[in-house]
């Protein structure tokens, strides 16, 4: 087998191939490609750099590459944050939320209180209610869990219906592995709530979003 | 230029659209009190005499040809008052294409069945008449996707109207043929127009996928819960299909078919 050929697994190969991807779609190929190696580790600073090539298609790849390789991915990710390139930026909230390390709580709460997309504050607050907390000593959950539901409960009254829908989303989240007495899920329920009342929010699909949350919280 | 976008309260929006000498601050206020959806008494008064503007189109700043009348009618549209319909209905015949577009969305909002047959007989040439091309623009000649939308809406099913609809399935361009098969889905129930969008979800051109799955949800079409998933697009779009697919059958509280959508919405955000 040849240096680069199509059928290689040797991340080394992939990456070259990634490298010499001339169209838009090769890379999108290329990446996709990068992802199913047999050193994906080695792909990171790849994939991460794709984020900033405005190629959606690649972009979308990347991130869900980035999201299975977990927490490894997240000291890359930080390390290359672009304030200068919106759209990598974006790309990489959406990938620090779908991998859920806390060292993205930061960069979670600033995109759903701040940023100009509706689809990076949806894909923030969905990650606000996605932390992976269960390995952290108790007292130090308890304060992320707090930034969290704070966070969401700015973000319950944004301006774009999908955002406030993946608000409802994140609180069902957040309060789910907790114990029904918790403080934290009688927040989370009673934003919950708020967003179930057509007095209060206007959109029916957030409204039933809601629903579909309280009803999942009770069945605890 | 002054009236792009600032805030303004309703009564300074009255004023600007009452105001003649400075069209782009009409054009802004018009826009305003639609978005707004006004219920001030003096809004659609004054709404329907901007509709009776005519402008030249000024490409150097940026305005379209009838620019006021234009959004004069989007705003009726959504401010939905029937005391609009007359006049839309003769907007209907203008010799702006751009404002009959615009008052056949507006009378689609309305659900005027008094336009049903004057959108008829400006389609009932069919594809090689009134949805030929302009030779002097990109458009064609009628209006055609903004007209069958609003047949499709106002919703009469009878046949002389389903056979004018039936001549635009077949027309070159695939929005077209869309805004058809959604209008036919609605007044027929025929899932065989839906099969026809279903097929223009795997389009090769995004933008026409991108309509597809606007008509799909705009229907609340359940069945096309796996292509609209599956389907290549941004997953803003496909979250407005989706939520046009649960609001449409939904009532005060989720069931499983209502849920099984809201977990696929879920997975985009």
């Amino acid at each position: 087998m040849t240096a680069g050929s199509g059928d290689s697994q040797r991340a080394a190969d992939r990456i070259r191939a990634f490298e010499q991807a001339g169209s838009a779609e090769e890379l999108v190929v290329a990446t996709r490609r990068l992802i199913a190696c047999d050193d994906p580790l080695a792909t990171v600073p790849h994939l991460v750099r794709v984020l900033g090539f405005n190629n959606p298609g690649a972009a979308v790849a990347a991130v869900d590459g980035l999201i299975a390789l977990g927490p490894a991915a997240v000291g890359p990710l930080l390390a290359n944050l672009d304030a200068h390139n919106y759209g990598a930026r974006a790309w990489a909230v959406r990938a620090l939320a779908g991998i859920g390390d806390t060292r993205g709580l930061d960069v979670l709460e600033d995109a759903l209180a701040t940023d100009v997309g509706p689809s990076v504050r949806r894909a923030a607050a969905r990650g606000l209610g996605a932390l992976r907390l269960e390995t952290l000593p108790e007292e130090e959950r308890e304060l992320l869990r707090e930034r969290c539901l704070g966070a969401l409960e700015s973000g319950r009254t944004d301006g774009e219906w999908v955002v406030r829908y993946a608000v409802a989303v994140g609180f069902e989240g957040l309060a789910l592995p907790l114990l029904p007495a918790h403080p934290h899920s009688d927040r989370a329920e009673a934003n919950l709530a708020h967003l179930l009342d057509p007095e209060r929010e206007a959109t029916l699909v957030v409204r039933l979003r809601a629903g579909v949350a309280l009803k999942r919280l009770n069945a605890r | 230029m002054a009236g792009d976008g600032e805030p303004i309260s309703e009564a300074e929006a009255l004023e600007q659209l009452r105001q003649k000498d400075d069209q782009s601050r009409q054009y802004y206020a018009a826009w305003w009190l639609g978005r707004m959806r006004s219920r001030h008494p003096e809004a659609v008064p004054l709404l329907l005499e901007a509709l009776s503007q005519r402008q030249p189109r000024d490409a150097g700043a940026g305005v379209e040809h009838n620019a006021v009348a234009r959004n004069a009618a989007r705003a009726l549209g959504k401010i939905a008052d029937e005391r609009a319909v007359p006049e839309l209905l003769a907007v209907l015949d203008d010799a702006d294409d751009g404002l009959r577009e615009a008052a056949a969305r507006a009378l689609g909002e309305l659900g005027a069945t008094a336009a049903v047959p004057i959108l008829t007989r400006r389609l009932a040439s069919g594809p090689d008449v009134a949805g030929a091309n302009r030779s002097d623009s990109p458009r064609l000649q009628e209006p055609c996707e903004a007209m069958l939308e609003a047949l499709g809406t106002i919703g009469v099913a009878e046949p002389d109207v389903l056979t004018v609809i039936k001549l635009f399935t077949s027309h070159g361009r695939p929005l077209v043929r869309s805004a058809a098969c959604r209008a036919l889905l609605q007044l027929t129930g025929e899932t065989a127009w839906a099969d026809e969008l279903l097929l223009l979800l795997q389009h090769p051109q995004l933008q026409v996928r991108r309509a597809a799955l606007m008509d799909l949800g705009a229907l609340g079409w359940r069945p096309a819960l796996d292509p609209i998933r599956r389907t290549f697009a941004e997953n803003s779009l496909k979250l407005i299909a989706l939520r046009g697919l649960v609001e449409h059958g939904a009532g005060s509280e989720a069931d499983s078919d209502d849920e099984a959508v809201l977990m696929a919405m879920d997975a985009l955000l």
